[in-house]
């Protein structure tokens, strides 16, 4: 059910009653949230509002990176355990001006910068698929109460394939727009460069209609867009006839698994069948292989300057020394986990003067040049599309094997090219392999969510893969 | 690149606020040569001539704002999140001493 159905459908207090209960009752086994919100005073100031606001009384969540007054904020994090807010995130604004009720924080990895979920401080965020296997991550918190049917939306971010990976993972949509066209005002950050704000639905017409709602110039965030925003939700057709959809070929050799590649073939069909006019394109392979590199480089550059405030003496949990210096290191020392660190210490040695030019400058000098090619395939298509994983969510204790493969280098970390980019991408459900939810990935030209959630919903109602809720059994 | 051994890292972490553990150090050496393998994947690529990215798009969307005070934090609502505060300042070890 979308959520215009489900304001029509249900009153405004069984509807938040039914997500907070369930947020309960689905915490033991999936461990996704870190801080419930009492709904009561959100409840209070709904009656000043307008009933016919786009989420009037929709109980949404919010990922554990952004703000809300008197409420906390951890980022995942120990530092930031204790740390309340003292004022709202833009889109935690802009959600109330259009009726939300916020019932609580989702985990994520730590500050977002993790791919598993589980680098959370609270634990790992089980997938409810299969409870022996991980969300995904970093908003794989936001990622699992959408697919269990808690709330019908909620907030994620993406610096890399935040939300469209862990999307995939537990079929369910993961939009994440143009760069500038959500506000990060108010939202931890990861890696300023590469960050955007998103949102994860069960369907694409709420992915649209949440976008309207979240976007728009915000004077507070240098780097968000003037470009007007469109009615999303109103444009869809879900017509596929003439749409020019490319397929990265290089993504599709690189992976192994024969069901996901049925599963992606299988669809190509049926959206010719509909009129799509399926292209194969290939993007350049030196620079896919470079993509997990160029993105480790930037993003961990950019953290280990963003985090630098963390430093317990304005903030967060204190472990007091003999000096300001030594109550610095050992509250950074306690409250980071060990993959926090890791990625600070690679972030500082790219930042080193002796590696500055020949990491730093280079990565970014390379992010250039993929956003080019990007570019140049876009030129021909309206869309490029690939499978969002190579395969189901992996078990907690997987690991990928071969670092340097194109299976991993390739298949596993070409999202990132829409963070590179900025350009707005997207997942949607695509089937089932081995019995678990993969989803398919699709990327336009910047601004142009219009075109990509049309063909996004075309491709929605090709595999009738819709409105799931997996519902949690311990 | 800078080759980088355990007591490296140590003092790379420490110069970022923070102490890594024996293992925690070790871990990162582990890591740390396919990670410059990793790297290494970028020497193959010619950036003569190509300018560095620094964000997505290079349209200009800052300003200098009219300098009017708006959105002002209360300052006691802020300083609840202050391990030690007084008269309105955080408080701190002495600096100087």
């Amino acid at each position: 059910m979308d959520i215009k159905s489900l304001i029509k459908s249900t009153s405004v207090e069984k509807r938040v009653e039914d997500a907070v209960n369930r947020s309960h009752s689905v915490q033991n086994a999936l461990n996704a949230m870190v801080s419930f919100i009492d709904p009561k005073d959100q409840l209070e100031a709904l009656g000043q509002l307008s009933k016919n606001l786009p989420f009037y009384g929709v109980p949404v969540i919010l990922k554990d990176l952004v703000n809300m007054k008197d409420t906390r904020t951890t980022g995942s994090s120990g530092i930031l355990d204790n740390y309340i807010s003292p004022y709202d995130a833009t889109i935690t604004k802009k959600l109330k001006e259009a009726g939300a009720i916020i019932i609580g924080k989702s985990s994520c990895d730590t500050f977002g910068m993790g791919g598993t979920n589980m680098t959370a401080w609270t634990g790992p965020v089980h997938n409810p698929y299969d409870l022996s296997r991980m969300s995904g991550g970093s908003s794989g918190g936001s990622a699992v109460l959408v697919a269990s049917g808690v709330v019908p939306m909620a907030i994620g971010t993406d610096t890399g394939d935040s939300i469209r990976k862990p999307a995939s993972f537990n079929n369910i949509v993961g939009l994440k727009p143009t760069y500038g066209r959500i506000s990060r005002y108010g939202v931890i950050p990861y890696a300023s460069s590469l960050d955007h704000v998103g949102v994860f639905t069960r369907n694409v017409k709420d992915a649209a209609l949440s976008l309207e709602v979240l976007s728009g110039r915000d004077d507070k965030d240098m780097t968000s867009s003037f470009h007007p925003v469109e009615k999303y939700s109103e444009l869809l057709t879900g017509s596929l006839m003439g749409k020019k959809i490319g397929i990265i070929q290089n993504v599709v050799d690189s992976i192994k698994n024969p069901e996901t590649l049925n599963q992606f073939n299988d669809l190509c069909h049926k959206l010719e069948e509909k009129g799509a006019d399926i292209k194969l394109i290939h993007l350049n392979e030196d620079l896919m292989h470079a993509f997990l590199p160029t993105y480790y480089i930037i993003a961990n550059a950019e953290a280990t300057a963003n985090h630098s405030n963390l430093d317990s003496l304005r903030f967060g949990v204190l472990k007091e020394g003999k000096t300001m210096d030594e109550s610095m290191i050992l509250s950074r020392t306690a409250g980071f986990g060990k993959l926090l660190k890791k990625r600070f210490v690679i972030g500082s040695y790219a930042l080193f003067t002796e590696n500055q030019e020949e990491v730093f400058r280079k990565a970014q000098k390379v992010r250039r040049l993929i956003v080019e090619d990007i570019k140049r395939v876009l030129d021909d298509v309206d869309v490029i599309m690939a499978p969002a994983s190579s395969q189901g969510a992996p078990k907690f204790d997987d690991a990928a094997t071969d670092l340097l493969s194109s299976e991993y280098l390739i298949a596993e970390n070409y999202m990132a090219l829409a963070n590179f980019s900025g350009y707005p991408s997207i997942t949607v459900p695509m089937g089932y392999v081995e019995g678990l939810p993969v989803g398919v990935n699709l990327t336009a030209y910047a601004f142009e969510e219009t075109k990509l959630l049309d063909i996004a919903y075309g491709i929605e109602c090709t595999t009738g893969i819709v409105d799931i809720i997996k519902e949690v059994t311990q | 690149m800078k080759e980088m051994d355990v007591q490296g890292f140590k003092a790379l972490a420490l110069q970022c606020r923070f102490e890594l553990s024996d293992e925690e150090a070790q871990d990162i050496k582990n890591e740390f040569d396919i990670l410059i393998s990793q790297m290494r994947l970028l020497d193959k690529i010619d950036t003569t001539g190509t300018e560095p990215m620094i964000y997505p798009f290079e349209t200009v969307s800052h300003f200098l704002r009219e300098d009017v005070v708006e959105d002002v934090l209360v300052i006691s609502e802020v300083l609840k999140n202050a391990p030690k505060e007084k008269n309105g300042f955080f408080v701190t070890q002495k600096v100087v001493i």
